[in-house]
């Protein structure tokens, strides 16, 4: 066969980062967060750690960073100089933001974390060994280290009873992050591969963005060109691969997290909207 | 003079031609060669792809059941499909243990002197399934899905359903000539993987590992 791959198209690598890469997708999971509606409740948080079995590790370890939160709830203060009411906090649910070209994945000595064909980052819990190379290059600081075994703390008999039967309970010394609920992005695409028929927008859908009472998050497919993620790209004219958005509007709101460091991400935040007092 | 050298000059222009020839017939051939090696590549994989099952065998503990179900007798005795019994086989991601009262719909009236279907009854009065273990058991961390692999290798190939036995073989084995069912193949990762690229299975981490 390495005759075939000599003869495949190879000006499909050399095309640039800005071009596309190389990627050739089926499926791209994206996100989009309205940052405007969202009023900071925790409620995608609560769902994450509820589908993820996400440990639960105390005060004391959370004060060390030791917190296992896939979704954290990033809390800013947009006029600092005034008192606490009109403080005006605002919210920024931040997890993994699954980069097309992820900085956690190249620096992996076991590859453990790889891309998926589905455009994520994944991670084998199997196959990690605790390097932490991942975590400490991650710009947006979304992996999170077992320092511990959390099982027995986090959830003791009879709550064993509710983890998630999909989902690896992870041990010490394993590396975990966001992986944009792969359980029911799997269920999706085996449903619709039952029926023979592609994946509806929506179908797939993380627990963040179904837990979200103001429908902040929205997540789709990006290739699926009718899906709401994709319009809502389209409509504040961000796009993937780019380090810098030339937008014909500059007023639209969307954005990207660090996209200047070409990380590529798949999470697009809309700004928030404030009138001046 | 001259013309002599230009002469000169020409024949041995012609003979340096003529050694090289062997040269330009090597390079033409693998100019050929190459030019149909991936015709030859796609011919050869885009006929209908042919169904490689798995090999390897595996010496499997006998598993100790409450009762020792006898699968030789449902099956190539008296017949009966491995989906009559373990139904969700076909439909989600595990093929199920039947319901007592599957069992009691036959065994209210057939073989009811047999101590093991004494036991059974049993059972079923005191309104409490026979506590089955588990044969086959895949570790927590893997994805298998029973209907996908069905749809694969039955219902996409129009394999004709009754003869199902022969398919559930690939990873459960000769299971029509056991008793109680052991486990004659591996099922570890490696033996996955190999029927996967066979058979044009997903290769990706995240489609088994969870």
């Amino acid at each position: 066969m390495s005759l075939e791959n000599l003869l495949g198209n190879w000006s499909q690598y050399r095309k640039g980062h800005e071009e596309g890469g190389f990627h050739d997708y089926k499926h791209l999971w994206g996100m989009a967060i309205d940052l405007d509606i969202c009023i900071g409740c925790n409620a995608c948080a609560t769902a994450c750690y509820a589908e993820n079995n996400l440990a639960v590790v105390g005060k004391e370890r959370f004060e060390k960073g030791q917190a296992m939160h896939w979704l954290r709830l990033e809390r800013y203060w947009d006029q600092n100089e005034l008192d606490h009411p009109a403080q005006g906090a605002s919210f920024l649910p931040m997890m993994c933001q699954q980069c097309d070209a992820a900085t956690c994945e190249p620096v992996c000595p076991v590859a453990a974390t790889y891309h998926t064909p589905d455009g994520l980052n994944a991670q084998v819990y199997n196959r990690c060994i605790g390097s932490r190379y991942c975590s400490n290059n991650c710009p947006y600081r979304n992996r999170y280290f077992n320092f511990y075994s959390y099982y027995e703390d986090s959830w003791p008999e009879p709550l064993n009873m509710q983890l998630n039967p999909d989902l690896t309970v992870r041990d010490k010394g394993v590396m975990e992050k966001c992986t944009f609920c792969v359980q029911r992005i799997r269920v999706a695409k085996d449903n619709a591969k039952m029926e023979n028929r592609p994946v509806a927008d929506g179908e797939a859908m993380t627990a963040c963005a179904q837990a979200c009472p103001t429908n902040a998050i929205v997540f789709g497919d990006y290739m699926d060109k009718d899906s709401q993620v994709a319009k809502l790209w389209k409509k504040h004219q961000v796009k993937l691969r780019l380090t810098k958005q030339n937008k014909e509007n500059p007023e639209l709101r969307g954005y990207r997290i660090f996209e200047e460091l070409n990380v590529d991400p798949s999470v697009m935040y809309l700004e928030r909207v404030r009138e001046e007092v | 003079m001259a013309v002599n050298k230009q002469n000169h000059k020409s024949s041995s222009r012609l003979k340096l031609l003529l050694e090289k020839r062997h040269i330009w017939f090597a390079m033409l051939s693998i100019a050929a060669v190459l030019a149909v090696y991936p015709f030859v590549v796609m011919s050869s994989s885009s006929s209908a792809p042919e169904i490689v099952p798995p090999g390897g065998s595996h010496n499997g503990e006998n598993v100790e059941q409450p009762i020792e179900f006898p699968h030789n007798t449902h099956v190539k005795d008296n017949g009966i499909n491995c989906m009559y019994c373990h139904t969700y086989a076909r439909r989600s991601k595990v093929a199920g243990i039947p319901p007592t009262s599957k069992c009691m719909g036959c065994h209210k009236v057939i073989a009811t002197d047999k101590p093991r279907i004494q036991k059974l009854t049993e059972y079923w009065e005191q309104k409490s399934p026979p506590p089955w273990k588990k044969v086959h058991d895949v570790p927590d961390f893997v994805h298998f899905t029973h209907e996908k692999h069905l749809k694969r290798f039955v219902f996409d190939q129009d394999f004709p359903v009754e003869n199902v036995k022969e398919v559930c073989a690939f990873c459960h084995g000769d299971v029509e000539n056991m008793t109680v069912a052991h486990k004659v193949k591996p099922l570890n990762m490696g033996w996955c993987k190999t029927c996967h690229i066979n058979n044009g299975g997903p290769g990706d981490c995240w489609a088994c590992h969870k």
